[in-house]
This record gives C-alpha cells, sequence and structure tokens, in this order.
C-alpha cells in the first residue's frame, strides 16, 4: 500500500465541486431556525439603523434652528434608544450565532472522529499521524466562522446590494449602469485569480499538514533523535518544511490582498465616473445636481457590501481548502464495517473454523491462499514460523481486521463478515506485539478491558499475570499515573498490564500475538502458570518465537510461506523431522 | 510585558519592516481621512455653488483632474496599504517561522523527563494553535491597534482646533471605555486560559487515540473513546462559548458608550450652536468625523479581547521556549577523540525516576570489546541502567565513566555518536527503510546500508518488499512485524559503527533461526565495540565475556556462564534450568 511521509504532499483526489458546499448546509442547515432569526435580527437591526439618520436630520434641519432645548434632548433621547435597541439587537444576534458556530463545529468534529473509529489499522499505517491529527484540531477550527458569522454576513450583504440596486434604478438608470459597471471588472478579476488563489491555500493546507506531520514524529521520536545525534538534521528538516510553509502562504496571502485594493480602486473610480458622467456626458441640465450627489452616495454604499464580499470571498475560499481535507476523510472507505442486517454474534463456544481462506495485503502479493483449518472450543494453537510469514494475519482475521479475499472465516458456524463488529470483537481478547498504554491511572488501563470492573476484579487479573507485584510496589499503587506512552514503565511491565486489561475482559477466543516477548523468563514462568488456568474454556492462539511458551499446546502450526505446512503437538512435530523440529533444534544453548 | 519583550526579541531582521510597515500604515489611515476632501472639492465647486454652472463650462479641466485625482489618490493608498499589508504578512510569518524553528530545535534537546513532564498533544498545541495566535496577533492586532491610535488622535487634534469645549465634551465618555474594557480584560483573561487548556485536552485525546489506534479496535471500545472524545469536544466548544459570552455580556456596554458618541454629539453640538458657539459648518464637521472616534473606541473592546487570546497562547510557548535540558555539555568538558575506544565503567550509580529508586548502588566494569549481558526480572532497572551510559537519563549518585572519564564531562555528541543502542520500543520514522537505517548518518552510501541490514539479517525481507530499500514504512514502523521492527532498528544502530552497542531486547521478538544468525553477525563485526546486551534468553547471554544479573535494581550475581551456573539457587541457574528443562 503506498505510504505518506511527512515531506509528501497528499494529493487532493477530487476536483473541487459545488457538492462540497452543499455538503457544508447540511452542518449549517441543521441549524436554519436559529440562523433565520438571526437574520431576522440583523434585519431588524438595519431598519432601525436607517431611523438614526432621520433623527439626526430632523434636529438639524427642524430642531437646532428652532432653538427648541427640550425638543434637542428629546431627539438625543430618541437616537439613544435606536442606538440601545440596535446593540441589544445585535448581541442577541451574536450569543446566537456564536453558538451556532460552535454547535457546527462540534458536529463536524463529531462526524470526522466517529468515522476515523470506524476507519481500519490501514489507513492510521498509510499516514504519518500527525496529518490525521490536524484534520480533527486544526481544520476543523479554521472553517467555524465562515460557516456560521460568514453564511449571515453574506445573505445581508446580498440583500444590502438588492436593495441599493433597486434604489440606484429608480433614482436614475444611467448611473445606475456607470455604477454597476464595474462589477463585470471585478468578475474578470475573480475569475482570473479563483483558481490560482484556491490551489495557492490548497498548497498552504498541504504544507501545514507536512509540517504538523514532522513535528508529531520529531515529539513522538525524540529518544531516537538524541541517542543518534540528529537535533541538527532534523531541525534542518523542520527549517525547510518551515520554509515551504512559509513560502506557499506568502503565495497564497497575495491573492487575498489583491483582492479588496482591487475593489477598493474601482469602487473609486465609479466614485470619479459619476461626476464625470453626470456633470459632463449627462449634463446638469438633464440631471438635478442632487441625484449625482445622492448618486455618488450610492456608489460608495454599493461597493462597500462587495468590498464585505470580497473578504468574505477570501475566508471562503481559505475554508474550503479545509473543508475538502475534511471530507475527504468523511469519505474515506471503511474497508470492514457491518454488514447491513449483520447479527449480533450470540455467546459464543470458541470453535474457529478457516474454510479455504484467500488473503492478499495488495493484489499482487496473496499471503494466504486456500487455508483451511479447524479450532475447537477450548483449544490452545500456537503459530510458529518464520518472520512475515503470516501468522498474525490469520490471528487478524479472526478478528475481521480485515476481510478475507476469498473463503471464510467461521466462529461457531458464524460467518464473522455476517456478524456485527461489536459482537465479535468484544468476546475476542487481542494482545498485540505493541502494548499501548494509554495516560491515566494504572487500575483506568486495567479497566479498559471491562468498563465497570470493579477494584477487585483488576487486582484479581493483575494477580493472575504477576503484575500484582510491581504495581504494589509503587507508591501509588494501582492509581500510579502514567505518563503518554507508559514512558516510566519499562516494556515488561506495560506487557503485563495489556496482559491483565485483555483477560479482565474475559475473552472466549484469545489471541496473544508475542504477547509476552519482553517478559523475563521467570515472570513468564510464573505468568505460565496463570495462564495455563486462565486458558482452560477459551479458545487461544499464540504466536512466540520463545517456544517454552508454546510447548504445552493442545496443537502447534508451522506458518511458512507456503501456508501450514505442519499441524500436531509438540510431540508429533518432533517425530516429524520437519520444519518445527528444526526450528526447535535451532534453540541450543 | 515580557510576552512583546520576546515578540520583537523574534522579529529580528524584520524590524525594519515591521516599522515601515506600521508608518505606512500611519500614512495609509490618514490618506483615508483626507479622500474625501476629493469629492467634497467636486460638490463645493460644481454642484452646490452659485457658479456652478459657470465653473464646469469654463473649467472642467478641474474637475477632471480632481476625478483623475480622485482615483490617484486611492490608488496610492491602496498600493501602500497592499505593500504594507504584505509586509506585516512578511514580518509575522518570519517571525512565525523562526519562533516555530528555534521551538522545534528546542523541543529535541530536552530531556527524557520533559517529555514524562509534557504530553505530545499539548506540546502539538502550542507549537501549532498557539504559535498561530501569536502570529495573528503580530499581523492584525498590532496593525489594527495602531489604526485605532492614528484615527483616534489625528480627530481629537482636528476637534480640539475647531473647538476645544466641544472636544472635550464628546472624549467624556473616553475614561468610561477604559474602565468596562478594564474590568473585561480582568474577566476574561482566565477565561482564555482554560480556553487553550481545553483545545490541549482536546488535542491530547484525538493524539493518544490516532497512537492507541490497534488497541482500539482489539477491544472494540470505539463507542467509548467516542464518548470520551465528545466530552473533550464538548468542554472545548463550551469553553470557546464561555470567552465568547464573556465577550459578548461587556460588548453592549462598550457599544453603547462607543456609539454614544452621536447622542453627545447632537445634544452638546446642537446646544452650542443654538447658543452660536458653533456654527452649522462645524457642526456638520463634527458629525462627518465622529465615526473616528467612536470606531477606535469600540475596537477597543475587540483589542482587549485578542490580546487576552494572546497573552494566554503566548505564555505556554513561551515556557517551552525558555525551557532548559539538564542534561547538556558541561563547560568544563574533557576533550576527548571523535572515536572512543569503549570501555564502560559504573561506579556505585543510583538512580530514581522521581520517588522510585531503580538502581541503587550499580558497580561494574567493560573494558572495549567485551560483551556483557544483562538480565534480570521485569522492572529491575535493566532499560535505565544502559540509558545512563547515553546519558538519557542522569545518576543520582555515583558515576558512569566511559574511557575512564566521567559521562557527564564527555560532550553529548561525542558520546551519542560512539553509541549505538536499538531500543525495546522500536520507533522507526515514517522514512524509506534505507532513511530509518541511514537515521545516524543520511550520507552513508547504499553498500553500507545493505551491508548493516544484512547484518541485522533485514536484507532478504526488505528485498522481498515490493519497493525494496525504498518502501516507506508508517510512523512507529507499523506496516513491519515486530520481528522486522526490530531488525532495521538493529540495523540502523549498527550502521553507526558504534564503539559501544546497546541492544535492549532487541531480537525479543524475531523468531529463533533469525536470532542465531544474528548473533553469528554480531560477533563478527568489522569494527571493535563494547557490546551490552539486555536478553531474556540464556541463549543469548551465555557467551558474553559478562553477565550481570539484577534484582530489585541491584547486581545480584555477574561473572561467566559457567561462574554463574555455580550458583545455584541464582537467578541465572534458574533460568537456565527452566530454559534447559523445556529443551529436555
Amino acid at each position: 500500500m503506498a505510504r505518506n511521509k511527512y515531506d509528501v504532499d497528499e494529493r487532493l483526489e477530487t476536483p473541487f465541486d459545488i457538492r462540497h458546499l452543499k455538503r457544508a448546509m447540511v452542518y449549517v442547515s441543521r441549524y436554519k431556525w436559529r440562523m433565520i432569526l438571526s437574520l431576522s435580527l440583523s434585519a431588524a437591526a438595519v431598519i432601525i439603523g436607517l431611523f438614526a439618520p432621520v433623527i439626526t436630520q430632523y434636529a438639524i434641519d427642524k430642531v437646532i434652528p428652532q432653538k427648541d432645548i427640550p425638543k434637542l434632548i428629546l431627539m438625543a433621547a430618541l437616537l439613544l434608544l435606536t442606538i440601545v435597541v440596535n446593540i441589544i439587537l445585535a448581541t442577541i444576534r451574536s450569543r446566537i450565532m456564536t453558538k451556532v458556530g460552535q454547535d457546527i463545529i462540534f458536529d463536524i468534529r463529531t462526524d470526522l472522529f466517529e468515522h476515523l473509529q470506524r476507519l481500519s489499522f490501514e489507513y492510521y499505517d498509510s499516514r504519518p499521524h500527525g496529518k490525521i491529527l490536524v484534520r480533527i484540531i486544526n481544520y476543523v477550527n479554521s472553517v467555524s466562522d465562515t460557516l456560521s458569522n460568514g453564511i449571515i454576513t453574506f445573505i445581508l450583504e446580498l440583500f444590502n446590494i438588492v436593495f441599493i440596486v433597486v434604489f440606484m434604478f429608480a433614482m436614475h438608470w444611467k448611473m445606475a449602469l456607470v455604477i454597476l459597471a464595474g462589477v463585470p471588472v471585478l468578475m474578470l478579476f475573480i475569475m482570473l485569480i479563483k483558481n490560482k488563489q484556491r490551489k495557492a491555500w490548497q498548497a498552504v493546507s498541504n504544507k501545514s499538514s507536512n509540517l504538523n506531520a514532522y513535528l508529531h514524529e520529531g515529539l513522538v521520536g525524540v529518544k531516537v533523535t538524541q541517542l543518534f545525534v540528529r537535533e541538527d538534521e532534523n531541525a534542518e528538516i523542520f527549517g525547510n518544511l518551515s520554509e515551504a510553509y512559509r513560502k506557499d502562504w506568502m503565495h497564497a496571502v497575495t491573492f487575498n490582498n489583491l483582492l479588496w485594493p482591487t475593489v477598493d480602486t474601482i469602487s473609486a473610480t465609479i466614485g470619479a465616473s459619476i461626476y464625470l458622467v453626470g456633470l459632463l456626458i449627462i449634463g446638469p441640465a438633464s440631471v438635478s445636481l442632487g441625484t449625482i450627489v445622492a448618486m455618488s452616495g450610492y456608489a460608495s454604499r454599493f461597493w462597500q457590501p462587495i468590498l464585505n464580499l470580497a473578504n468574505l470571498f477570501n475566508n471562503f475560499v481559505n475554508a474550503v481548502s479545509y473543508l475538502e481535507r475534511i471530507f475527504e476523510t468523511l469519505d474515506e472507505p471503511v474497508k470492514v464495517s457491518d454488514k447491513e442486517n449483520a447479527e449480533v454474534l450470540p455467546n459464543i463456544e470458541g470453535n474457529v473454523e478457516f474454510d479455504n481462506v484467500t488473503f492478499a495485503y495488495d493484489e499482487s502479493k496473496t499471503i494466504l491462499e486456500n487455508l483451511s483449518f479447524k479450532v475447537n472450543k477450548g483449544e490452545s494453537v500456537a503459530l510458529v514460523g518464520p518472520t512475515g510469514a503470516g501468522k498474525t494475519t490469520i490471528v487478524n482475521l479472526i478478528s475481521r481486521f480485515y476481510d478475507v479475499n476469498g473463503g471464510a472465516v467461521l466462529i461457531d458456524g458464524h460467518n464473522v463478515a455476517d456478524v456485527t463488529l461489536k459482537s465479535l470483537r468484544s468476546q475476542m481478547g487481542i494482545m498485540l506485539q505493541d502494548s499501548v498504554v494509554f495516560s491515566g491511572t494504572i487500575a483506568d488501563n486495567i479497566r479498559y478491558g471491562k468498563l465497570d470492573a470493579t477494584m477487585d476484579e483488576i487486582v484479581a487479573a493483575c494477580k493472575t499475570v504477576r503484575a500484582d507485584e510491581f504495581i504494589s510496589e509503587f507508591p501509588k499503587g494501582y492509581d500510579t499515573e502514567i505518563t503518554e506512552g507508559g514512558s516510566t514503565l519499562s516494556q515488561g511491565q506495560k506487557q503485563l498490564i495489556a496482559f491483565a486489561r485483555t483477560l479482565i475482559s474475559d475473552p472466549k477466543i484469545l489471541v496473544l500475538d508475542e504477547a509476552t516477548s519482553s517478559i523475563d523468563a521467570k515472570t513468564e514462568k510464573l505468568l505460565q502458570e496463570g495462564l495455563d488456568r486462565l486458558l482452560e474454556g477459551r479458545t487461544s492462539f499464540i504466536i512466540a518465537h520463545r517456544l517454552s511458551t508454546i510447548q504445552n499446546c493442545d496443537k502447534i502450526m508451522y506458518v511458512s510461506n507456503r501456508g501450514i505446512t505442519e499441524c500436531g503437538t509438540h510431540d508429533e512435530l518432533l517425530a516429524k523431522k520437519g520444519d518445527y523440529y528444526k526450528l526447535y533444534n535451532a534453540r541450543e544453548m | 510585558m515580557f510576552q512583546i519583550k520576546w515578540i520583537w526579541e523574534n522579529m529580528k531582521g524584520y524590524r525594519g519592516r515591521y516599522i515601515l510597515a506600521l508608518c505606512m500604515t500611519v500614512v495609509g489611515q490618514i490618506m483615508y481621512l483626507t479622500n474625501p476632501i476629493f469629492g467634497q472639492k467636486i460638490v463645493d465647486t460644481f454642484i452646490y455653488n452659485e457658479n456652478a454652472a459657470e465653473n464646469l463650462a469654463n473649467n472642467s479641466r478641474l474637475l477632471v483632474m480632481l476625478c483623475l485625482g480622485m482615483v490617484l489618490f486611492t490608488l496610492v493608498r491602496t498600493v501602500i496599504q497592499f505593500n504594507s499589508n504584505m509586509l506585516y504578512e512578511k514580518c509575522s510569518q518570519g517571525m512565525l517561522a523562526r519562533i516555530r524553528n528555534y521551538l522545534f530545535a528546542n523541543v529535541q534537546k530536552q530531556d527524557m523527563t520533559f517529555y514524562d513532564r509534557n504530553r505530545t498533544g499539548d506540546l502539538m498545541t502550542r507549537l501549532s494553535g498557539d504559535l498561530d495566535m501569536v502570529r495573528h496577533s503580530v499581523a492584525w492586532i498590532i496593525k489594527a491597534l495602531l489604526e485605532s491610535i492614528v484615527l483616534f488622535t489625528t480627530t481629537t487634534v482636528y476637534f480640539f482646533i475647531l473647538d476645544p469645549i466641544m472636544a472635550l465634551c464628546l472624549l467624556a465618555l473616553t475614561p468610561l471605555i477604559f474602565i468596562i474594557s478594564g474590568i473585561f480584560r480582568k474577566e476574561v483573561g482566565p477565561k482564555y486560559v482554560d480556553l487553550r487548556e481545553r483545545l490541549s485536552q482536546l488535542n491530547t485525546q484525538a493524539q493518544e487515540n490516532i497512537a492507541g489506534n490497534r488497541v482500539v479496535r482489539a477491544f472494540a471500545r470505539e463507542d467509548y473513546e467516542i464518548d470520551r472524545f465528545q466530552e473533550k469536544n464538548s468542554e472545548y466548544a463550551e469553553a470557546n462559548k464561555a470567552a465568547a459570552m464573556t465577550w459578548l455580556k461587556y460588548f453592549p456596554y462598550i457599544e453603547t458608550t462607543a456609539q454614544g458618541l452621536s447622542v453627545v454629539q447632537l445634544i452638546a453640538g446642537g446646544i452650542f450652536v443654538i447658543t452660536g458657539r458653533l456654527t452649522m459648518g462645524e457642526y456638520v464637521a463634527f458629525s462627518g468625523l465622529i465615526w473616528t472616534l467612536s470606531n477606535p473606541m469600540r475596537n477597543v473592546g475587540t483589542l482587549i479581547n485578542d490580546l487576552q487570546r494572546f497573552m494566554a497562547s503566548a505564555s505556554k510557548i513561551i515556557e517551552v521556549y525558555y525551557s532548559r535540558p539538564i542534561i547538556v555539555d558541561r563547560k568544563d568538558a574533557v576533550e576527548m577523540p571523535d572515536h572512543l575506544n569503549g570501555d564502560i565503567e559504573f561506579k556505585n550509580v543510583s538512580f530514581s525516576y522521581g520517588d522510585n529508586e531503580v538502581l541503587k548502588n550499580v558497580s561494574f566494569k567493560v573494558n572495549a570489546g567485551e560483551t556483557v549481558a544483562v538480565m534480570g526480572e521485569t522492572g529491575s532497572g535493566k532499560t535505565s541502567l544502559v540509558n545512563l551510559i547515553p546519558r538519557l537519563y542522569d545518576t543520582n549518585s555515583g558515576e558512569v565513566l566511559v574511557d575512564g572519564v566521567n559521562v557527564r564531562f564527555i560532550k553529548l555528541e561525542t558520546l551519542r555518536r560512539n553509541i549505538g543502542m536499538a531500543m525495546q520500543d522500536v520507533l522507526l520514522w515514517s522514512d524509506t527503510i534505507e532513511g530509518n537505517i541511514a537515521f545516524g548518518d543520511s550520507d552513508m552510501p547504499d553498500s553500507d546500508i545493505r551491508t548493516f541490514a544484512k547484518a541485522a539479517d533485514a536484507d532478504s525481507f526488505i528485498n522481498s518488499l515490493n519497493d525494496g530499500y525504498d518502501t516507506i514504512v508508517g510512523e512507529r514502523g507499523v506496516g513491519l512485524s515486530g520481528g522486522q521492527k526490530q531488525r532495521i532498528s538493529l540495523a540502523r544502530a549498527l550502521a553507526i559503527r558504534p564503539s559501544i552497542l546497546i541492544l535492549d531486547d532487541t531480537t525479543s521478538a524475531v523468531d529463533l533461526e533469525t536470532e542465531k544468525t544474528i548473533q553469528e553477525n554480531l560477533a563478527s563485526l568489522d569494527f571493535k565495540c563494547t557490546k551490552i546486551i539486555i536478553a531474556q534468553r540464556i541463549s543469548s547471554a551465555k557467551d558474553a565475556d559478562k553477565i550481570i544479573i539484577l534484582k530489585d535494581g541491584k547486581i545480584s550475581e555477574m561473572g561467566t556462564h559457567e561462574e554463574l551456573l555455580k550458583n545455584e539457587n541464582g537467578y541465572y541457574s534458574e533460568i537456565y534450568r527452566l530454559q534447559q528443562g523445556n529443551i529436555e
């Protein structure tokens, strides 16, 4: 599978189309009533705002010449009233829209996160984690304002423009045409820069993603960096990514900064043209001077909202470059998901069957071909063989982390593809090679296997896997906070915690993939005793390189590149003098 | 204000341009104020003038000139403003890159204890979201502040010239704005501190979920994860709302005061006109420019809002910016040759993580070229012991010596360049396999990369991958099996031809045949190297020149295979019997 690395831009597979907008509108339209309310409040504020000039006009024309001070104060009071009402409306509108904006962001982020939970390992394996992270956090934050206030402003300004255009034409249509003549020029300009601007902002979002990916790796891999004295070289790589981001930002922002001076200049040119056209071409004979003054007023009142729209347009282009990425992630196909009428897997006994299973990670390379075997409930099966032969793949297919290309994996006769993932996996206990622990207390980490586990259950599980001994030696015992990645625990301790976490979930099928590789021989021996009791009544699959772990298994399967070449008990396989025998003898002391 | 000083410090190389940009802002702002003069002149001369028709007939040139002037003036102004905006962008981006690069370099130098304290998600927040807030303030807040000041002072001066009393009446409301914004500032400050803390928590939650995605799938805990994320997501949204609501609580008062200027103007101006103090023309002049006072006043609130946000973010960055590692080169470091010999000695070494003492009085000596195996129970301090050699941590007491010199006196670079370490928890980079093996020296020739891949018995599986050495492995080497990752990590450690090779349980996940091959290869390396091998299996340890058994942080047994076997009650003998027993 093609993997992405920190310095490779992620190609955008889908061209921009209007559907992105429609899709964004789905989130917005959930709040349409609140949006409409805000819009009405804004409209009301605009209308009330219209009274203010009327009041001052009246005061200047009538009240002041009449020297009527009480009436002047009355007018002032009226003015104050319109101002206060206006501000109250604006405040309410802002309160509503702030909430709407945050709620939209909350929704998008939730959808994104939920979708990410459904994606398989492959998605996470094929790109730097930092790139996923920026999408959930930074990109989503970047679109909030455009999708809330941006839309309201857009609608209001549009109304504003329509309003003014109507007035202009009503007053003098020829001069109105002059004012509108600037619009095609602006449109032409926007058409010219639109694509470049969009590409430029896409590049910025790419570069910011690269930068964050490298930053993330730099933080996660700092120990290796220090050990290999790579600080300076890494800083240089980061510096280059930083510079690439800066350059693309400067390029993109140039378009944004070009837009409003263009509007401003067009607006000024139109303003001047009004006088020229009005006075010199049409002439004061056929147009009243008042009309010319009024039209020049309209000109600036027409272009102001256009200037605002231009700024909105900039924000919008910017936001779309993030929205595209968000939607791209949301569109990432879920490779393994519940079938439409998937059943809930009933409580299982633990019979596992591979029926002619064929599997390939990608078409060019088949890992498993026509593999068939049967494991009865309660049996323990060890998978041995060279690295990369497909041992992990086999156990991954049981928990349906991947779907088979041919054949079927059956548990108690149920095809794993026909049951819900949750009902399947919650009855399985899988311990992976990487023992990832989460930040939180040790008890929290073990409780991850069974969310309602009592403290007694946790301690019991830890005693079984011999983790209780080291845990109770910590001053805070089970309440010891584990830092991220468990850096203060040894690898062996992490494995023991992960072990307890798996056991507490009381699985019917247990998969141990190199689960004890970092545990010392003595602890392992003790662990083994507890384990033997535990394995009773559970079907278990054990992958281990230390043959000591697996000799007592009911069945040992030797997995090579040619599939399962040998299968039997330890003694049977030794007697066979085949691959297992060779492997076993390699272990001389 | 320290934050401002810090920013200024980081504007080096851009200060001149930044000041130029600020000057251009002042010019642009003034031109903006004077722009209407052209229109005014046209109206006065050609429209509302007794001789308007005459002027138009005789002096149409003036009209054209004025119109042209209007366009040109705007053009000049927008060119100035465009350039000043681009300068702001340039300066803020330059500063941003400088701080960001410095921060990256700085976090890379921090001690391991720094990473035990700070979570990746939190550091990510500081280096992305917080940093962007700082950029935003440099680019726009200061500019907006200056524009407001220019508008306000110019108009104030102009108003005082027109009529000082009237000007004073208008300015009477100004203190009110400052009082309200002062209260607002106190209330909103903590809100932004909280907000960025929530963002950091959200980031951490998402980061851990991504890092642990396999565990989440394995336990089918997707719903649980979604619930937990939702909680942080909603807390962040609420914190955002809370900060905005605080602003909206004060906004009406600030806004009313700012807009109240026109009420004051109406009353005071009206009375002054009535009493004859002001002419109607002067009144109109005041009213035409009243917005230049009220806009800056209403901006005070927004600016304080942004400034508080900036402060919350900046102080978080500054924490990391000035964070200094404890493990650094000493000034009196001993000059050592580039290539160390590889003698190692531990003298009474004790070490603890916080209250948890993991090594107690450990002493031993290894001669250059020898092999030492370290064994012991889980948590007995094996990894802590080897971490002290490259100074990932410093001892609490006692000394670690390399070539007879306390490692604290050896330059970190010299020390670490001589140590090849393959860690238990294999960390690869999302780079090609080639790039990962050559991590310690990116100029390494391809032939070397292959040689060491072969030594780590990785060559054959690498060649079987579709892209061979150019295969990109995911972050943390996902996509490869545990054994494959370990072998790449081993090749990476070998590739720097270290004088000291530390293998921390490096072959735990490889199969036995491979382990055997690797052991043989390690025995026949073409350079001299001291090997410290942490192992669980007797087979990995028995040929070592010295075997050290750790128990609860102390050396409980030490000697060769034969010597240790003599102590029948010892850990080593026990393990031997355990593993031997399995064979027979």
